[in-house]
């Protein structure tokens, strides 16, 4: 790398820095309200639009859940302003362990910790 | 002919279009959202690329010159008719290299980066390839060497195109006049491109020019009913850079090593192919969308 180079790549990072912060005083963000009943279940008719849900759980925070479909998991979750969906066999969840009022849902690339409001884990929705 | 490469003279003009993007729609002038953890791995995958362009530029151009050595023809640079010719030969092997790059696993892995904001707005655009070169779509070029046009107008037109498609990420304009919607690339065909909705997926791979997809077959217009929902079929958990970058090379290891057999089939196959068929292709999700589709509009028949 020459001078040149190196200058403009310092330029640049500096440049990301600006627009990050611009990007963050902006709160531009997609707005995410709490999640309801009917929220939940607009998201899980989005995201699992072929699987029958037999139960859904919301979690304390209302920014995750977990849906009960046969013996797997419908698990949606925030991430940023968005959610992210994952599918898991309900066994495995219901293993998790319960850790200051919070489990922690080991889903591959992303682990959400979810609020249990009342420390029962697995809720009862989600229980056969 | 002086050479000069049109992304980098870009750049100042990419910082100030984020810029405004962000502060009109702060002031509400115009649509778009930024969340920021998206936009710094936006912003980050930009600057990467270009870092990791430079392990891989030297073997990419040495390529070009030697198949330019061995051409058929000898096309002059300074001519109006070689940059026209070039204009719609670059565009239509740019149209082939995208929809490689969607439709076969390995050249996938190294373009789903781009694909994993759940944003549409104009930092999306900078979030490009770190492992372009390693994953050789560079090679779908090089036909244009042979041919003969000059490696470096073959690299200028590139970059032309790659600074056109900046604009079209965003969600601030809607349509453009009917003529241009015809003919051109715009911000509504491609947001078509990236949104992750089943009726959506596999269309519109054009760079400039919309025509190559009206012509194969994968055109697919925005539809104001369906609203474009952004990012990969399976959104990514975390913003880790790392795991963005290199998340479907660890797939189809994972899976090489564990099916052998069936390696070829992971590594060449759609995304989502699976020896079993245990997984969602692209074509499974639009077929099962279509008969979520036809199944609602029976029951609705029915009902009337």
């Amino acid at each position: 790398m020459d001078k040149a180079q190196i200058i403009q790549l310092l330029g640049s990072a500096l440049a990301i820095g600006l627009m990050v912060l611009l990007a963050g005083w902006a709160r531009i963000a997609r707005p995410m309200p709490r999640l309801t009943a009917q929220g939940a279940r607009d998201l899980l008719a989005v995201e699992f639009p072929d699987e029958p849900v037999d139960a859904v759980w919301i979690d304390g925070d209302g920014a995750g859940l977990v849906a009960r479909s046969g013996d797997q998991a419908l698990v949606l979750w925030r991430k940023g302003d968005g959610y992210v969906a994952r599918e898991a066999p309900l066994s495995r969840l219901s293993e998790a362990r319960l850790v200051d009022g919070r489990v922690r849902l080991k889903l591959g690339d992303g682990a959400p910790r979810l609020a249990v409001p009342n420390g029962v884990w697995p809720p009862l929705e989600l229980r056969a | 002919m002086k050479t000069f490469d049109p992304v980098q003279m870009a750049i100042p003009f990419f910082v100030v279009a984020v810029f405004l993007e962000i502060l009109l729609a702060r002031l509400g002038k115009t649509k778009a959202h930024y969340e920021p953890r998206d936009t710094a791995m936006s912003l980050t995958m930009g600057l990467g690329s270009t870092i990791a362009g430079l392990f891989t530029a030297g073997i990419t151009f040495a390529a070009a010159l030697w198949v330019y050595e061995h051409r058929l023809f000898t096309i002059p640079m300074n001519a109006v008719w070689a940059w026209v010719a070039l204009f719609f030969a670059e565009d239509l092997t740019y149209y082939w290299f995208h929809r490689l790059a969607h439709e076969r696993r390995v050249w996938w892995a190294s373009h789903v980066n781009h694909h994993t904001s759940t944003h549409y707005n104009l930092s999306t655009a900078l979030r490009q390839t770190w492992t372009g070169g390693i994953a050789g779509t560079w090679l779908l070029w090089l036909p244009l060497s042979f041919l003969g046009f000059p490696p470096a107008m073959v690299a200028i037109q590139k970059g032309v195109s790659l600074v056109y498609q900046f604009w079209i990420h965003t969600e601030s304009i809607k349509r453009m006049p009917r003529w241009f919607e015809a003919v051109f690339n715009t911000p509504s065909h491609h947001r078509v491109h990236h949104a992750r909705n089943a009726r959506y997926l596999d269309a519109n791979y054009a760079g400039i020019l919309i025509i190559w997809d009206r012509m194969f077959g994968t055109f697919i217009p925005e539809v104001d009913e369906e609203p474009c929902r952004y990012g990969t079929v399976k959104n990514l958990g975390n913003f880790n850079l790392l795991h963005n970058v290199f998340h479907e090379w660890v797939g189809i290891g994972k899976d090489v090593v564990a099916q052998p057999r069936h390696a070829l089939g992971y590594i060449f196959g759609p995304p989502g192919w699976s020896h079993d068929g245990s997984r969602d292709t692209s074509h499974t999700l639009k077929a099962k969308w279509r008969a979520r589709t036809s199944a609602a509009k029976a029951r609705e028949d029915t009902a009337a």
